[in-house]
C-alpha cells in the first residue's frame, strides 16, 4: 500500500511540475524516473530490468527513425521549396495562398514532425506576405491549426497517435480507415471557418501580386540530390507502413530501416544529422515510460480497477464522448503527450474490467489531437508560429488565438463527436 | 597611439534625441555611427546606421538562411517606418558603448573593432569625455603606414 501511494505521488508530482512549466519537462521526466526506480528498489517492487522492459520500443524506435529522416531533409531546402511553390501557384491571391500553404503544411505534417514542418514553412510564409504587403497572421495561424488537425489522421502524424497505436495495437491502416475520414471532414470545416474568421484580412487584394511569380522554387531548393534520395526512402517507408499487417512489420522497424538506408545513401556528416534529432523528446518519452512502468509494478492500476466497479454499465458512446472532450480540454492547456501517457494505463485497466476500450482509444486520438488547437500554448506548432510572429509588426497574441483558434478547436471537436456517434460501430472494432 | 590618427570633429547626439533626428544627422554628415552622449558629454552608447536600417529590413531576412532566390522584394521595397516609430527616443535602438581612451594602442583598438565587428570606435579623454572617433580605415592606415619603412633602414 505504501509503495502504491508513493508511486502515485511521484507520478502526480512529476506531472504537476511538467504542467506548471516550473522545470523543463525532460529534466522532470528523468528525475521522476530516477526517483521511481530508486523507490522501487528500496520497497522491492520495481528494478532496472523492469524499467528497461517498460520502455516502449515501438514508440521510441518510430520516433527516432522519423526524426533522422527529417534531420536529413531539413537542410535541403525542401520545405522552403514547397512553400515557395505554393506562393507561386497562388499568384498572390490571399484565399488561394491560405488554402495552398495550409494544405502543403498539413500533408507534410501528416508524415513528418509538425513542429519541424511549421518551423521551416513559417519563415517562407512571412517572406511571401511581406513582399505582397499583406498581414501574415491568417496564414501562420492556418498553418499551425491545419497541420495539428491533419496530424490526427495518420499513425505517424502526431506523437500521441504513436503512443495510442502502440498501446491499442492499431496499425497504420487502422488510422486511415478510422481517423482519416473524420479528419478530412474536420479539416475542411476548419478551413471554411478560418476563411470566415479571417474574411477581413483575406479580402485585401495585394497591390502587386505578380511579385510572387519572381520567386523561383527550384533556386530555393539547396540540395536537390539529397531531397530526392530522402523522399524516395520516405516513400518506401510509407509504402511499408501500408503493408504493416500482411508483412508483419512494426512501424518502428520500418522507420529505423528507412533511416539506415537514407543515411547510407546520402552519407552526410553524421554528427550534424544527429544534432538535429530531438533527443530531449526521446528522453522525455523514455522517462515517462519508466515512471508509468513503476506505477504498474507497484500494483496501483490493479487497485484502481477494483475502485471502478460499475463502470461497465456506462454506455460506451457516452464514455467515449466524455473522454474526447476531457482530453481535448486538457490538451488545450498542456502538452498532449503526458496526457496520453497518463490516460493509456487508465484505459488498460478498464479493459481488464471487460470494457471494450477500442472506441475509447479513438476518442483519445481525437481529443488529444484536436484539443491542442484551443490556445496559443496548446501545441508546439502553435507556440512556434506565435514565437516567429513576434519579430513581425503584428505578433500573434493569446487574445487573438482565443478569438480565431479556439473556435477551430470547438468545431473540430464537435465534428469529431458527431461522427463518433454516427459511426460508433466503426470505432468499436 | 589612437589620438594621433583619430578625427577630432566628432558628431554626436544627446540621449534625449529621437530616431528621426539621429537619421537626419547621419544623412547630413554622411557617417556610419553616432555616439549618444549625456549632458556632460560622456558617451552612453552608440547608434549605428545598421540599427536605424533595421527598422526597414524585412523580417524574413533574419529568418531565412539564404535569400538568393528572392529576386524582387515587392512591397517591402517601399515600406517605410511609421511616424510614431521615428519619434521614439533614439535610446531604444542604442547599442552598448565600446570606447577607448586617447592613449590606446593602435593594434588594441583594431583588435577591439575586429572582435566586436565595429566600423568606428569613439575615443574618450581620461575623464570619460568624448574627444574623437576613429574608423577602421583610420586605424588600418595608421598600422599599415609603418610598413613602408620595414627593411629600409638596413644598409
Amino acid at each position: 500500500m505504501m509503495a502504491q501511494i508513493l508511486a502515485v505521488l511521484i507520478f502526480l508530482g512529476s506531472l504537476w511540475l511538467i504542467f506548471s512549466e516550473k522545470l523543463n519537462r525532460t529534466i522532470v521526466g528523468l528525475l521522476g524516473a530516477a526517483v521511481m526506480v530508486s523507490l522501487g528498489k528500496i520497497l522491492n517492487f520495481y528494478d532496472e530490468t523492469q524499467a528497461a522492459n517498460a520502455l516502449d520500443f515501438n514508440t521510441l524506435g518510430l520516433l527516432l527513425g522519423m526524426m533522422i529522416l527529417v534531420a536529413l531533409l531539413e537542410p535541403t531546402g525542401f520545405f522552403q521549396f514547397l512553400a515557395i511553390w505554393a506562393g507561386r501557384i497562388s499568384r498572390g491571391r490571399p484565399l488561394l495562398l491560405l488554402i495552398l500553404l495550409g494544405t502543403v503544411t498539413t500533408i507534410v505534417s501528416m508524415f513528418l514532425d509538425n513542429v519541424t514542418t511549421v518551423v521551416l514553412i513559417a519563415p517562407v510564409t512571412i517572406l511571401i506576405c511581406e513582399i505582397l504587403g499583406i498581414n501574415p497572421i491568417p496564414y501562420l495561424m492556418a498553418e499551425a491549426l491545419l497541420s495539428d488537425t491533419g496530424g490526427v489522421a495518420t499513425l505517424v502524424g502526431d506523437p500521441p497517435n504513436i503512443l495510442i497505436a502502440s498501446a491499442a495495437g492499431f496499425s497504420f491502416n487502422d488510422f486511415l480507415t478510422h481517423s482519416l475520414p473524420v479528419v478530412v471532414v474536420a479539416w475542411l470545416l476548419a478551413l471554411a471557418l478560418l476563411r470566415y474568421l479571417f474574411r477581413r484580412e483575406l479580402a485585401v487584394t495585394p497591390p502587386n501580386a505578380d511579385v510572387v511569380l519572381q520567386l523561383n522554387p527550384r533556386e530555393s531548393l539547396e540540395d536537390p540530390k539529397t531531397t530526392l534520395r530522402v523522399l524516395i526512402v520516405l516513400g518506401g517507408a510509407i509504402l511499408l507502413f501500408f503493408l504493416e499487417e500482411p508483412l508483419d512489420l512494426s512501424p518502428a522497424y520500418v522507420a529505423l530501416c528507412a533511416a539506415a538506408v537514407a543515411l547510407a545513401w546520402v552519407r552526410p556528416e553524421i554528427s550534424d544529422v544527429l544534432r538535429r534529432v530531438q533527443w530531449s523528446v526521446l528522453v522525455f518519452f523514455a522517462a515517462l515510460f519508466v515512471m508509468v512502468g513503476g506505477l504498474e509494478a507497484s500494483g496501483v492500476f490493479d487497485k484502481f480497477a477494483t475502485i471502478l466497479v460499475g463502470v461497465e454499465g456506462v454506455p460506451p458512446v457516452v464514455f467515449g464522448l466524455f473522454l474526447l472532450w476531457f482530453s481535448a480540454g486538457l490538451s488545450a492547456f498542456v502538452d498532449n503527450v503526458p496526457i496520453t501517457i497518463a490516460l493509456i494505463p487508465v484505459l488498460q485497466v478498464l479493459s481488464t474490467r471487460g470494457v471494450n476500450v477500442t472506441p475509447l482509444y479513438w476518442a483519445l486520438v481525437f481529443g488529444a489531437g484536436f484539443g491542442g488547437n484551443g490556445t496559443i500554448i496548446g501545441s508546439s506548432a502553435n507556440i512556434v508560429v506565435a514565437t516567429i510572429s513576434e519579430s513581425t509588426r503584428s505578433p500573434i497574441t493569446s487574445k487573438l488565438w482565443n478569438k480565431r483558434g479556439l473556435p477551430v478547436m470547438l468545431v473540430t471537436c464537435a465534428v469529431a463527436s458527431l461522427l463518433y456517434i454516427v459511426l460508433f460501430p466503426l470505432f468499436t472494432q | 597611439m589612437i589620438k594621433d590618427w583619430m578625427k577630432r570633429n566628432v558628431f554626436s547626439i544627446p540621449s534625449t534625441a529621437t530616431i528621426r533626428q539621429a537619421a537626419a544627422m547621419i544623412v547630413e554628415h554622411h557617417i556610419g555611427l553616432l555616439p549618444v552622449i549625456d549632458v556632460e558629454g560622456r558617451p552612453v552608447g552608440v547608434v549605428r546606421m545598421s540599427d536605424l536600417l533595421s527598422l526597414e529590413l524585412p523580417v524574413f531576412v533574419n529568418l531565412l538562411p539564404d535569400l538568393d532566390f528572392v529576386h524582387d522584394f515587392g512591397a517591402v521595397e517601399t515600406t517605410r517606418p511609421t511616424s510614431e516609430e521615428l519619434d521614439r527616443p533614439v535610446t531604444v535602438l542604442m547599442q552598448p558603448r565600446i570606447t577607448v581612451e586617447e592613449t590606446c594602442g593602435l593594434l588594441r583598438a583594431y583588435a577591439l573593432m575586429y572582435k566586436h565587428n565595429l566600423h568606428d570606435l569613439p575615443v574618450v579623454s581620461a575623464d570619460g569625455i568624448l574627444v574623437g572617433i576613429a574608423s577602421r580605415v583610420d586605424i588600418g592606415v595608421a598600422i599599415l603606414s609603418a610598413w613602408k619603412n620595414i627593411g629600409l633602414s638596413e644598409p
